[in-house]
Formats: C-alpha cells, sequence, structure tokens
C-alpha cells in the first residue's frame, strides 16, 4: 500500500524531470539547507530562553509570539523544498530508515511543539518550575536528530 | 598552494581519514548540524539589525548574549570543515564551489570585523530604537546574503560536474 504509493511518486512525470534537470535537484538542496538555518535559528532562540540562556532580558513569551511566525514559515519553506526531493528519489526515501525515522521525529516534534513547548513558552514566566528547561532540553533534542537522519539518508543510504 | 594540498594528500593521518568509513559521515553531519547553530543565529542577528524581527530586543543584547553560542557553533564547523578538507584536499583543490566558499567566508569576516569596528561603535544611540542606521541595515543585508552563499556553496562542493565552464578551462584540479 506504502510501497506502491512510493512507486507511484517516482513515476511521476514530475519526479523524472527532477532527475534529467541538471540543476534542479542542487537548487532545491541548497534553498533546503538555506531554509534550515532559518529554522534552526527561530527554535533556538527560544529554546536557548527556555534554558535560560540567551535573550534572558526578553521576555520569553514576547521572544517566543515573534519568533513563531518565522518557525511555522521556515517549516513550510522546509516541506516545500523537501517534497520534490522525496518525489525524484521515493524509491531510495523509501527503503532508508533514516528517511522514516526523520519522518516520525518530525511528526513528534511538530505535535510536541503545538501541544507543550509553544504553551511553556507563552505561559507567565517563573511559574512552571524546571519544565521549560526540560521542554527547551526536548526541543533541541528532537530537532538536531531530525537533522543528522536527514544527512544520513544521503551519506548512508 | 598546489604543492601544499598534494602534501596534505599524502600524509599518513589523511590518508587514515580519508579511508575510514564512518569519519566522512560523521564530520559532515557535525558539519551540518554547528552550522545550524552559527548561522542560525547569526541570520536573526542580521534580520535584527535590517530590522525584519525581534525589534523589541535591545541591539546590542545579541552580541553579548547570542554571539558565544553562535561562536562555539562556529568553531566546531570550522573544525570539522578542516577535517573534511584535511582528508580529502585533492577532491576539493580543482573545486569551484570550495575557492568560493572560502573567498566569501573571507569577504563576510571582512565585513563583520567592519561592522564591528566602525558602525558598531555607536550602538548606545539606536539600542533600543526602531531606526537603525543605514550603514548597520546594509551590514545586516551583506552579512545575510554572504552567509547563505557560503551554505549554498558548502551544498555545491559535492557537485564537482557542474562546475562553471571558464573554471574547467582552467584545468586546476588535472
Ligand atoms: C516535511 C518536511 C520535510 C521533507 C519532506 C524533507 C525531505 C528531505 C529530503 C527528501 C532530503 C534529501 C535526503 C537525501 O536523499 O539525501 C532532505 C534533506 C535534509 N533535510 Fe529535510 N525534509 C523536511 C524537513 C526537514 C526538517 C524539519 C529538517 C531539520 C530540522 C530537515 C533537515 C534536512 C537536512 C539537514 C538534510 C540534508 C541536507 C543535505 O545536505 O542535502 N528537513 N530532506
Ligand atoms: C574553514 C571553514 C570551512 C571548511 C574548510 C569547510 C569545508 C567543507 C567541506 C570539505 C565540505 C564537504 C563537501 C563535500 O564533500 O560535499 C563542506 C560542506 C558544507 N559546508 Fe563547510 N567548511 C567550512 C565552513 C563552513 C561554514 C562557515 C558554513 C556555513 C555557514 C559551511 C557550510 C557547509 C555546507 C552547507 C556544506 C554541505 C553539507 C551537506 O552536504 O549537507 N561550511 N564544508
Amino acid at each position: 500500500m506504502l510501497q506502491s504509493f512510493f512507486v507511484w511518486m517516482q513515476g511521476l512525470p514530475f519526479s523524472a524531470w527532477m532527475l534529467e534537470e541538471t540543476w534542479a535537484s542542487p537548487i532545491i538542496q541548497c534553498a533546503h539547507l538555506v531554509a534550515l538555518v532559518g529554522f534552526a535559528g527561530a527554535v533556538l532562540v527560544v529554546d536557548m530562553r527556555l534554558l535560560g540562556r540567551g535573550l534572558i532580558k526578553t521576555p520569553l513569551n514576547q521572544l517566543a509570539r515573534e519568533l513563531d511566525r518565522w518557525m511555522i514559515w521556515s517549516f513550510v519553506a522546509l516541506f516545500v523544498t523537501g517534497a520534490p526531493q522525496v518525489l525524484s528519489t521515493a524509491l531510495k526515501q523509501y527503503y532508508s530508515p533514516f528517511f522514516w525515522w526523520k519522518m516520525q521525529i518530525i511528526v513528534i516534534g511538530l505535535l510536541f511543539n503545538f501541544t507543550i513547548r509553544r504553551r511553556v513558552a507563552l505561559a507567565e514566566e517563573g511559574t512552571l518550575g524546571h519544565w521549560p528547561k526540560v521542554v527547551g532540553f526536548l526541543s533541541i533534542g528532537i530537532w538536531t536528530s531530525v537533522s543528522v537522519y536527514a544527512r544520513l539518508i544521503g551519506l548512508l543510504s | 598552494m598546489r604543492s601544499l594540498f598534494e602534501w596534505v594528500d599524502a600524509l599518513p593521518s589523511s590518508i587514515a581519514l580519508r579511508e575510514s568509513l564512518n569519519a566522512y559521515p560523521t564530520m559532515l553531519t557535525i558539519h551540518v548540524v554547528s552550522m545550524c547553530l552559527f548561522a542560525g543565529l547569526i541570520a536573526y542577528w542580521d534580520m535584527r539589525l535590517i530590522g525584519f524581527t525581534l525589534k523589541k530586543v535591545p541591539v546590542s543584547n545579541i552580541p553579548t548574549r547570542l554571539f558565544p553560542w553562535a561562536l562555539t557553533g562556529y568553531g566546531i564547523n570550522l573544525i570539522t570543515g578542516a577535517l573534511l578538507l584535511y582528508s580529502q584536499p585533492m577532491r576539493y583543490y580543482g573545486n569551484f564551489y570550495f575557492w568560493a566558499k572560502m573567498a566569501l567566508m573571507l569577504v563576510a569576516g571582512i565585513n563583520m570585523f567592519w561592522f564591528h569596528y566602525a558602525t558598531y561603535k555607536s550602538v548606545q544611540a539606536w539600542d533600543q530604537g526602531r531606526e537603525i542606521p543605514l550603514n548597520a541595515r546594509l551590514a545586516g543585508v551583506v552579512s545575510l546574503v554572504l552567509w547563505a552563499a557560503v551554505v549554498v556553496t558548502g551544498r555545491m562542493m559535492a557537485y564537482s560536474g557542474l562546475m562553471p565552464g571558464w573554471w574547467n578551462n582552467l584545468n586546476i584540479g588535472a
């Protein structure tokens, strides 16, 4: 079922075009990395603040509210530049364990962000004890492992 | 320059790194993750200067509170980058994107020092305000563009078949 979906993606004209057009894949890959930098910064500034480091003179909820859209829009850019690569290399991705780990952790990361992290970052500061630190630590861990697994798709699959 | 690269290429430690199965993936992965720490924070500093975001954060807070972290990322980035280069010098010697990346980093560095020792001196006057001097905004734009170009040339190094024709005609790698 899932396999036939990936076979279908691989067979799309768009996938063939991506593979034939010399510059298509490199440009998309570069854009994915530039988007990643934007995403990483938006996530890190808030996570470091959750850990009690970084911009401690600015209220946490103010930083979180401001950087929330940067995080969301950079994620959109990651998706837009990631999806074509999934299409054009669908079978490689299907058979790579790293790809599946990456996708699972992305889902966990998004759920974690919109249920817990955002709520903790927007809460009245000093009312949650050590929880903000735990949340900041987990968030950095989640997105770092996404990046590591992502890089390993290309290197080890 | 070429003989330096060839000399490194023949060193036993370079050969050992090159022949190790894990060294390249490990170094490249750490290179990308440390890049996120460095370039991610610098990008938001640049965008603060330009006036895109974080407008309520006093400008001078960012160098004191975020630069130590950004520099840590940069340190790891430099070390892993240098190791990658050390392990396959002759792979990169003729690579256009490698030299372009080094040149771009150099210009980004000059921009940073210039900004720091000239424009930034007057930061007290515009620390809180929303009106950032034009020079500072320009420094932000230049930095943002240059670091993005470093990321792009970094990724393009893997495409040795996609170098500009005039570069290939120089026959530097041969
Ligand atoms: C739903 C969104 C995303 C999709 C569909 C996607 C898809 C992909 C694909 C297909 C690749 C190429 C892998 C290969 O074959 O080498 C890739 C590379 C990569 N992705 Fe993503 N990605 C997404 C989001 C993210 C996120 C959120 C992060 C990090 C937080 C990330 C980090 C990376 C990294 C570091 C690479 C390796 C870059 C390189 O050197 O080429 N991606 N992504
Ligand atoms: C002296 C400093 C540096 C050296 C010697 C260096 C060297 C290298 C080398 C040898 C590679 C591997 C290319 C390949 O085999 O495909 C690489 C990749 C890369 N570098 Fe650097 N680098 C340095 C600094 C930086 C900085 C400051 C950045 C970004 C701000 C950066 C971004 C990248 C990127 C995005 C890649 C591609 C990673 C990937 O394929 O996923 N590098 N670098």
